[in-house]
């Protein structure tokens, strides 16, 4: 019978996705365990209290002291500085990209906004380093440039395109029924912007904040490369201008040298952990928040079991918003040499006026005038952000680049000679990484949205993934080094590298995956079904199509990380007197990014071919996107809505 | 709860309902659901909001199956088989009991891929035939004329109404014996819903139609059978003629006069 054949088919194909379901969170749990498993000796003791409380690091003195107090405040302070910096300036330019820029530029901007996305960490930190730092040097006047501030405007601006994308994607499909309804009402269009969209597209723009923080407190090559890291406190603690250490930084340059199995290196294990646990509690409250959200604009919903009551919650906003206002009167406070209480008074009194005038809104026009200027400044920042670092790799990098830098292996410790085998490798690795992940991947995510019964269990998945996901890379590079290079003796080599990277971006591909293919409407599913399809018919059918571009998207932004990655392969791959082609995958590779890093922090007079190989490893990622987005673009013609 | 048993003597019953009970979670939304619908006919279910009408016209093809923590109990007989017996292929079922949805829910393909993803879903490659087949659906949900020069189109630049009538070709391309259909014209206007309406009256020559709608008077327009439906509970089902104009229960009297609504 035709039905029978039908099932069996359906069962096989529910039996695949469920496998990739599988082996995602397999990996999943797998990783956190294998970190716990190697972390399990330092808290053994050292303890935990004495790691998270003590004032010193010092790892290689005699007796060595692990106080890992500075890294995490030091990696507290570097993201809230980021943050402080790319939310406002990314919720802006999100709002002026879907609301105010006319439809022509739109576009372009995205395209630009991608562009900065794609721009590696390793290069932000090259630039951070060699252009940054000393700028804020001269500029304020300080002994080094390497700090606290350098590390938060370079994170700021790293965590700025995912700001920038997530959130104009969630306010772009607030429905436009929403936005007339509003304007019908005679609400001005920055009313409608901030009554209507805004609240509408919350979630998005709440999901759009954890990814940048997530972004910021993973990442470890710009950081690293950046603020000084002296594992010390900002003295006064707000002063930007002090060096600092984050844990990521520790872990990158600490795990190269230390000795397997020595009381340090369960140390930097402890510190993975304390990393990992960290970005745990801020993915696991700001998913909390999510579903408050979620639950706020689906209202029948029954099942309202909120951890926060409503009102406590609305409470707690306050109470963060008033926080941050209090912080910034007093860093201005303190900043702005004002010292009589008479000129503190005004300034307070002036703050009053200003929060006043938000909180009641008298002038609509005249607010909504500010709020464009304010809105359409932020975009223009974001562009000369992007435009100064374009400007210094390409107009410094082109006079590197020649026939004998693109084919010819480094000479003399890479100041002469070309890249060819670190370009070569890099892009053995993410190939390699993404054969991978996107199999496995992109089936997880669909059999999340179209199989998975809503439960506690598939909810447990989700949360592991979702925390997987801002995972920091050098966390995964740990996870590598301590499995598949040691345990699995794979020895550094490509290998160890591609599952390295696959891993780390598999969790990307199954949530974006899985929300793509669950935005597609359920009208069209029932309409499908309706007509006698089965469920794979209606998934292969209706609903992957409109939601490829979704999936692409994902696989694109996995793929430039990936590239761009040097945590996850500079203990698993890469070796940087590797001056030849890998014969097998568990040959050592050179990768673009690690050969950038060395020739930047490790090589004196090799800054013509550093510039270059910045140079090279943003042209190879920017075509890997320019593919990508060509490809995206046809499916977007196909498929019309 | 009356049933107008005489009427079936010379009709043949196409489904049949026997004690529906279904739950959305700890909600019990149908309460002992027990009805006929007759081949070549048109039946309305009536009722306020929440009253159940959407929902019990998405048991008769198992459109409930999708919806998460969803539990029903009872018998749907199609044809004499109960269609909730485990060995049921719900596949079948739905291509012989066509949907039409509130909202018309075109895919976003071209019109001509919209008709013909049913017969392809079903294994219908041959050129010819689906294009005879897409032809057919569109001249029978009178769309023909509108679509011929621009079946390579998108559907989602058809009007609202001709979206409609396009979802309704897309259910009878795959040659339903019936066709649910819930309150296909509440998101359309009176001209659009006119031609729904005389379509409805078409296809009963063919098709046995069932009708979930909110407007009273298309149920007296258009309907053989009316059902009442208040809070979950089938109140009264007969001729439609007989439920408006002397209807046995005081509650489907204050309903169809307008004193609740």
């Amino acid at each position: 019978m035709r039905g029978s054949r039908h099932k069996s088919a359906e069962r096989i194909i529910e039996k695949l996705l469920l496998a990739s379901a599988t082996i995602a969170v397999i990996i999943v749990f797998f990783i956190i365990l294998y970190l716990f498993r190697d972390a399990y000796p330092a808290f053994k003791e050292v303890g935990l209290v004495k790691i998270l409380t003590g004032m010193k690091w010092n790892p290689v003195g005699e007796p060595p002291s692990y106080g890992a107090y500075p890294l995490v405040v030091g990696t507290v302070l570097v993201t809230l500085g980021a943050m402080a910096f790319s939310i406002p300036l990314g919720i802006g330019s999100a709002i002026f990209i879907s609301e105010i820029a006319p439809s022509r530029l739109k576009p372009g901007f995205k395209f630009l906004t991608e562009l900065l996305s794609g721009i590696p960490s390793v290069v932000y930190g090259f630039f951070g380093l060699v252009v940054m730092t000393t700028w804020l040097r001269i500029t304020f006047n300080q002994p080094t440039g390497e700090s606290w501030l350098a590390g938060s405007i370079l994170l700021g601006i790293m965590a700025l395109p995912t700001i920038i994308s997530v959130s104009e994607d969630a306010i772009s499909s607030v429905p436009t029924d929403y936005k007339e309804a509003s304007l019908a009402v005679g609400a001005t269009k920055w009313q409608t912007i901030r009554n209507v969209v805004v609240p509408s597209a919350l979630s998005g723009i709440t999901a759009a904040i954890i990814l940048g923080i997530g972004r910021a407190i993973g990442e470890t090559m710009a950081v690293m490369m950046v603020t000084g890291n002296a594992a010390v406190l900002p003295e006064p603690i707000t002063n930007v201008f002090s060096p600092i250490r984050t844990i990521t930084g520790t872990l990158g340059i600490e795990m190269g040298e230390v000795a397997v199995g020595s009381s340090h290196y369960h140390a930097l294990f402890a510190l993975a952990v304390i990393l990992f646990v960290i970005v745990l509690l801020v993915n696991s409250s700001a998913l909390g928040v999510l579903m408050k959200l979620n639950e706020k604009f689906n209202p029948t919903e029954k099942k309202s079991r909120g951890w926060i009551p409503r009102a406590a919650a609305s409470l707690l906003r306050r109470a963060f918003w008033g926080a941050i206002v209090v912080v910034i009167l007093y860093f201005a406070y303190c900043r702005s040499g004002v010292r009589g209480s008479l000129e503190a008074g005004l300034v307070l009194a002036f703050f009053s006026v200003f929060v006043i005038i938000l909180a009641h809104h008298p002038f609509p026009r005249h607010e909504q005038t500010a709020f464009f200027a304010a809105i359409s400044g932020s975009a223009v920042v974001v562009l000369i952000l992007l435009g100064v670092i374009l400007y210094y790799i390409v107009s410094k990098g082109i006079p590197a680049i020649s026939w004998e830098f693109l084919t010819q292996p480094p000479r003399d410790l890479g100041r002469g000679g070309g890249i060819f085998p670190a370009i070569v490798g890099t892009l053995y690795l993410i190939g390699g990484a993404m054969l991978i992940a996107v199999p496995p991947g992109v089936g997880a995510g669909i059999y999340l949205s179209e199989y998975a019964r809503e439960g506690k269990i598939t909810r447990l998945i989700r949360a592991g993934i979702d925390n997987l996901n801002g995972t920091p890379s050098i966390v995964f590079g740990l996870f590598g080094f301590a499995f598949l290079v040691l345990y699995l003796n794979f020895g550094i080599s490509l290998l160890a590298g591609m599952i390295t990277l696959g891993v780390m971006v598999l969790p990307t591909i199954v949530r974006t995956t899985e929300e793509a293919v669950k935005s597609v409407p359920q009208s069209l599913r029932e309409a499908s079904l309706a007509v006698g399809a089965t469920k794979w018919q209606t998934i292969r059918n209706v609903v992957v199509p409109p939601a490829a571009p979704g999936v692409i998207t994902g696989i694109i932004l996995s793929v430039g990380r990936a590239a761009g990655e040097t945590a996850p392969i500079m203990f698993t791959a890469t070796v940087f007197s590797q001056r030849f082609l890998p014969h097998s995958p568990l040959d050592p590779v050179m990768a673009l990014p690690y050969h950038l890093f060395v020739l930047t922090t490790s090589i004196p007079n090799s800054i013509q071919n550093a510039y270059g190989t910045a140079l090279v490893l943003l042209v190879v990622v920017l075509l890997i996107y320019a593919a990508a987005a060509m490809i995206r673009f046809r499916y977007r013609r196909t498929v019309r809505w | 709860m009356d049933m107008n048993m005489g009427a079936n003597m010379n009709n043949q019953t196409v489904i049949r309902t026997q004690d529906i009970n279904l739950w959305y979670g700890t909600t019990h939304a149908l309460t002992d659901i027990t009805m006929e619908i007759q081949k070549n006919k048109v039946t309305a279910l009536i009722g306020p909001s929440g009253c159940g009408k959407s929902t019990l016209i998405r048991v008769f093809d198992r459109m409930n199956d999708i919806i998460n923590g969803c539990r029903i109990e009872g018998k749907v007989f199609f044809n004499g088989k109960n269609i909730y017996d485990p060995d049921i292929d719900v596949i079948e079922i739905r291509k012989k009991i066509g949907m039409i949805f509130q909202k018309p829910n075109p895919f976003p393909m071209s019109v001509y891929d919209n008709v013909a993803y049913g017969p392809r879903i079903h294994n219908v490659t041959k050129r010819a035939h689906l294009e005879e087949i897409v032809k057919k659906s569109l001249k029978l949900s009178a769309l023909w004329n509108e679509v011929e020069d621009r079946l390579g189109q998108s559907a989602l630049g058809l009007s609202g109404g001709q979206q409609q009538r396009l979802c309704i070709a897309r259910a009878l391309a795959v040659e339903p014996e019936v066709i649910l259909m819930d309150e296909p014209t509440s998101a359309l206007d009176p001209i659009a819903t006119a031609k729904i309406e005389d379509l409805i009256t078409d296809l009963k020559k063919q098709y046995t139609v069932v009708i979930v709608t909110h407007n009273m008077q298309q149920a007296a327009r258009i309907s053989d059978y009316t059902g009442f439906m208040y809070l979950g509970k089938l109140i009264e089902f007969g001729k439609t003629v007989q439920v408006f104009e002397r209807p046995e229960q005081e509650l489907t009297e204050n309903y169809i006069t307008g004193r609740f609504g």
